[in-house]
């Protein structure tokens, strides 16, 4: 299958980026590693008059970390690179197992992980974890910079909040509070290297006596955008974690995910994953929050 | 290896003589080809499953610039085609349609434009004004009363049932009378995707001389080449079939197809040559596949477990042409009588039209569906009678002699041996009693053909010949019109006649499958028949070129008629005088000028005669799962896989070992994850995204060995290796399964939601 036409930009500079986009709003798609981007392409699932790739543009990749700041993923980090950072793994163990969970090594090497955020597909391997995380997405226009919380990031299916005249740059990912876990959880028709049926992401926070201080839950695959299990985290709150209160929010969360039947699962699958991923996720997580498991990716 | 047999370069894993070529991105395949002036094709297709073609509009087509070409039915010969040329009325298929399409992919008109972009810009513009009509998109829709007719122009006895085979040996009815356990099931089997790496690819030129030659990716130069000749109203020899390197075929290159004709007949048309290369989507939403099926399996057993009977009813869902099916039907009922003996055996098969894409020939040819009914029974029954699942196959295995009663006799068959190989291997008894709750241990075997009797095709020639031409410096130039498509037979060949006349493989050049050059005929790759047939016309040609090399080195010594003379290690010697030996060379060039000048030649050829309506030999083996099951998510994991098998000599055991692993890998797809999902005939699941293939990751690690047998109807003792071994996977695993969950799978695939569902959790 051949390409549509399209003309190609390859602005070197974020403001120059910026005045192409300001420039063809609306008549632009941009492209970072093209994993995604090229196969929509080909099938015309898009048909842009210019596709601009910011491969070029200089300071957009990079992973950093400071402990005021937390981790910075840069919008042309590799999901290869996310996946094999000793900052990443050392900081926040999950986005790595994320990214790992991602498509196949090869494409891990040419993908990023903003790509795979902001092509806003419900069963993003790397969105349930920075939701999970409460990451930003940094946003820049020509002149200004704003940080956008994920959790209003996601609109729909392949949209996203950014403005047409705006590219994302990065992502914060904050330091997590002294006695917090986060997991990953995947399922998929096949075993390995595979789209999510469903993925989860949690977060558990402890407190000294071993209740949950604070908890986020964040379900793909099962809603037009990821969604907040906000029934299991309102039930867990303040609740010690037990097999029974595990097994509860799984429940919760199950109810509060609207799947769909499609090629990949059924609806009644889904729930039921849903409520199966939930539980070891969050088992998972406070698990590490406790202390009482420690990551070996 | 049979000890008795000294081989040197049979029996020896020596690199494939494509390797290298294949290893640094050199090989031509169709689709590298680029001709002068060529252009590139591009089909219509139906958008829905069953209409009536109420008129073609190609104005706005052909007004695009670039495109030089558009053809529909219309513009071609109203002549039907099909593999099946004993049975005239089985060819049900036009190029492109003429008045009706039956299933959604079913290719309406063609276009030929300067460059790829104008040619699928030109297709959108072609305008076919369809009148839809009910469609049937299973066997139990197209044989319920007031069915839509799909060929309502080809009679049948039975609406939509377009062939149908029955076989009855024994007492059937006797035998369930006097059983004392019948288990009666029903199963359904799905369709999966050949998924050969290289999508199907042609490129057709027609020369001044009135020649057509065609580049095409095939199992079959020679079916291309009939067939070709018979729609486009042209002379065999007027046409010219070459294979390039082909990516894979698996069964879903075994026919002419509608770009080999379109390429072909617009190369004509306009004498330009004409590039045709499918998408995968194209080929994942309407290419042949492998025939779902709705099986009944009765069978009866005594209550010591030996086999009394079993009745077996099938309907294969052929989607809307005959295709393979026929053959399908056929071979159906003979593995369902496979692998033990069934005193009184009953089939009945039927090969039902759909309207969805054709199933065809895929690796296992009926093999795959009906062993996962039988090898689950076995492991059903062996349960109900308190057996092991290896006791109770021992008691009613074939062995070497054994008979099918007017169908075949068991040559060699190392079938008893494979399953108590496999048993050992994975210490089977003591390990099914220390299973932990989710893993599993199952059993699944196998038997297939080394090609197949019954001449389908009506072919005028021999199945296959070779020709060997011997020169002076020692080498041989080999020519046969056998398929290499990537299953390594044009090294196998090579093996095989290196062993014959003592030469190293290096010494033998090869040229295969090109109509005009190599001898005809040659059926093709499919049905594992090449090895063998193949094979022995090899070992027939080289026959002839050593009597006549014989004659020169027993006129030279001046040697007793009663010697015994033998080709080794580049010479030609009596087998009790090593030291009077004439180099093989030498030896070519004393017979050339003995014979003023003429070339040595030697031909041969090889037609199964008297070898029953099957095939001349089978294969047999045994294979153990051990699977670990996640009861919560219904996810199952591949731990290990255990084989052992027997395919006669390998003749290159490092080829057989990868036809083993790829069958393992298919198994393994066909088992768990790959289904076409369909709705009202349209296929859904049209790419590797959502056609969901077993990636490397997915491949578990296993063994296999070789059981020692030596077939005397094989070429030095070989016969069929790979494609049977798609047959126990799927039966093994689902026993695994079952017994690490209590969900018995009847019902391909195997996917975590149907175990969930199972398993009553959802």
């Amino acid at each position: 299958m051949t390409l549509p036409q399209f003309k190609f930009l390859m602005p070197t500079s974020l403001r120059e980026a910026c005045a192409l986009l300001e420039k063809h709003q609306g008549k632009i798609k941009i492209k970072a590693g093209g994993t995604d981007m090229i196969v929509r392409l080909s099938h015309r699932a898009v048909k842009p008059d210019f596709l601009m790739t910011v491969k070029k543009i200089p300071d957009l990749d990079g992973i950093n970390y400071s402990p005021k700041g937390g981790l910075t993923i840069g919008a042309l980090a590799l999901l290869r690179e996310v996946e094999t950072s000793p900052l990443v793994l050392e900081h926040a163990p999950m986005l790595a197992r994320a990214a790992r969970a991602t498509a196949t090594v090869q494409i891990r090497n040419m993908g990023t992980v903003m790509g795979n955020v902001c092509n806003a597909s419900p069963s993003a391997d790397n969105i349930p974890t920075l939701v999970a995380m409460n990451a930003r997405i940094v946003a820049a226009s020509g002149s200004d910079e704003r940080e956008i919380p994920i959790d209003e990031f996601f609109l729909g299916p392949g949209r996203s909040a950014l403005q047409a005249n705006e590219i994302a740059v990065a992502i914060k990912v904050p330091t997590l509070a002294a006695g917090s876990g986060v997991s990953y959880q995947k399922i998929s028709p096949r075993s390995k290297v595979d789209i999510a049926a469903v993925n989860i992401g949690a977060l558990v926070t402890l407190d000294e006596t071993g209740k949950c201080r604070a908890v986020r839950i964040s379900m793909g695959a099962v809603g037009p955008t990821p969604l907040r299990a906000t029934q299991a985290e309102e039930f867990l709150l303040g609740k010690e974690i037990t097999d029974a209160t595990l097994a509860e929010a799984g429940r919760l969360a199950a109810e509060d995910a609207s799947p769909i039947t499609d090629v990949r699962a059924s609806r009644e699958y889904r729930k039921l994953m849903v409520e199966v991923l939930t539980t070891r996720a969050l088992k998972e997580a406070a698990g590490f929050a406790s202390g009482q498991s420690s990551i070996a990716e | 290896m049979s000890t008795d047999h000294n081989f040197s370069v049979v029996g020896k894993s020596l690199p494939r003589s494509d390797a290298r070529i294949k290893a640094v991105g050199a090989a031509q395949y169709a689709d590298d080809i680029f001709l002068p002036g060529m252009l590139y094709g591009k089909l219509l297709r139906s958008p829905v499953a069953h209409a009536l073609i109420k008129s073609i509009d190609t104005s706005a087509a052909e007004a695009l610039p670039g495109v030089k070409c558009v053809i529909t039915g219309q513009d071609i010969p109203k002549i039907k085609y099909g593999n099946w040329r004993l049975v005239p009325e089985s060819q049900d298929e036009f190029a492109l349609a003429i008045d009706k399409v039956r299933f959604i992919g079913d290719e309406v008109a063609a276009v030929a434009a300067l460059d790829k972009d104008s040619a699928e810009e030109a297709i959108r513009l072609i305008k076919v004004e369809y009148e839809e009509l009910p469609g049937a998109y299973s066997v139990e829709e197209s044989l319920a009363d007031n069915a839509p007719v799909i060929h309502d122009e080809y009679k049948q006895d039975i609406p939509n049932i377009s062939l149908d085979r029955k076989i009855e040996y024994g007492n059937i009815d006797k035998a369930f009378a006097e059983a004392d356990l019948i288990l009666d099931d029903h199963f359904t089997v799905h369709a999966v995707s050949h998924a050969y790496m290289e999508p199907c690819s042609c490129v057709a030129e027609y020369d001044h001389d009135g020649r057509l030659t065609i580049w095409t990716s095939t199992q079959a130069p020679y079916f291309v080449q009939c067939l070709l000749a018979s729609t486009m109203e042209m002379r065999e020899n007027d046409i010219r079939v070459i294979k390039p390197f082909v990516g894979g075929g698996f069964g879903g290159k075994m026919e002419m197809r509608p770009w080999e004709f379109c390429a072909a007949f617009m190369a004509r048309k306009i004498g330009r040559p004409v590039k045709f290369t499918l998408t995968r989507e194209e080929e994942l939403a309407t290419g042949r596949r492998r025939h779902p099926m709705n099986i009944h399996s009765k069978i009866a057993f005594s209550k010591d477990g030996m086999i009394l009977g079993k009745e077996f009813i099938v309907h294969l869902d052929g989607g809307a042409y005959n295709s393979m099916g026929p053959t399908a039907c056929f071979l159906c009922g003979n593995f369902g009588a496979m692998l033990y003996n069934y005193p009184n055996y009953r089939y009945y098969g039927a090969h039902v039209y759909t309207n969805k894409p054709p199933a065809g020939a895929m690796r296992g040819f009926g093999a795959p569906q009906a062993l996962f009914v039988a090898e689950t029974q076995m492991n059903m029954a062996a349960e109900k009678l308190g057996l092991d699942p290896v006791d109770i196959r021992l008691m009613n295995a074939m062995e070497s002699g054994d008979e099918i009663p007017g169908v075949a006799t068991i040559s060699s068959c190392g079938f008893k041996e494979s399953l108590i190989k496999v048993a050992e291997m994975t210490n089977w008894r003591e390990k099914r009693k220390n299973l932990k709750p989710g893993q599993g241990l199952g059993l699944g075997c196998y038997s297939f053909i080394s090609g197949g009797v019954f001449n389908w095709f009506n072919t005028r020639y021999n199945f296959t010949r070779a020709e060997v031409r011997a020169f002076d410096d020692g080498t041989v130039h080999l020519m046969t019109m056998a398929s290499d498509i990537g299953q390594g037979s044009d090294t196998v060949l090579r093996q095989i006649l290196a062993e014959e006349l003592g030469l190293k493989i290096s010494d033998i050049r090869l040229t295969a499958a090109d109509t005009a050059v190599t001898p005809q005929a040659d059926l093709g790759t499919w049905g594992s028949r090449v090895t063998l047939m193949a094979g022995n016309a090899v070992r027939k040609a080289a026959q002839e070129i050593k009597e006549e090399l014989f004659k020169m080195v027993s006129l030279k010594f001046d040697l007793n008629v009663i010697h015994d003379m033998r080709c080794g290690n580049g010479n030609i010697y009596p087998a009790n005088r090593p030291d009077r030996a004439v180099s093989f060379g030498d030896a070519v060039k004393m017979a050339q000028r003995a014979n003023r000048g003429e070339p040595i030649i030697g031909y041969g050829s090889y037609t199964p005669r008297n070898k029953g309506l099957v095939t001349p030999a089978f294969s047999f083996g045994a294979q153990v799962a051990e699977c670990e099951v996640d009861q919560e998510t219904g996810a199952i994991e591949v731990k290990f896989m255990t084989t052992a098998h027997d395919c006669g000599t390998p003749i290159n055991p490092m080829s057989v070992e990868g036809q083993l692993e790829g069958s393992v890998h298919m198994g393994l797809g066909y088992a768990l994850s790959e289904q076409f999902i369909m709705k009202e005939g349209k296929t859904l699941t049209t790419t590797f995204l959502d056609y969901k293939i077993p990636c490397a990751e997915d491949m578990p690690p296993g063994v296999s060995v070789h059981v020692d047998t030596y077939e005397p109807d094989g070429p030095f003792g070989a016969k069929e290796a790979g494609e049977g071994l798609v047959s126990p996977t799927a039966p093994a695993i689902a026993d695994a399964v079952y017994n690490a969950t209590g969900f018995r799978c009847m019902d391909l695939p195997l996917t975590p939601q149907r175990l969930l569902a199972g398993m009553k959790k959802i």
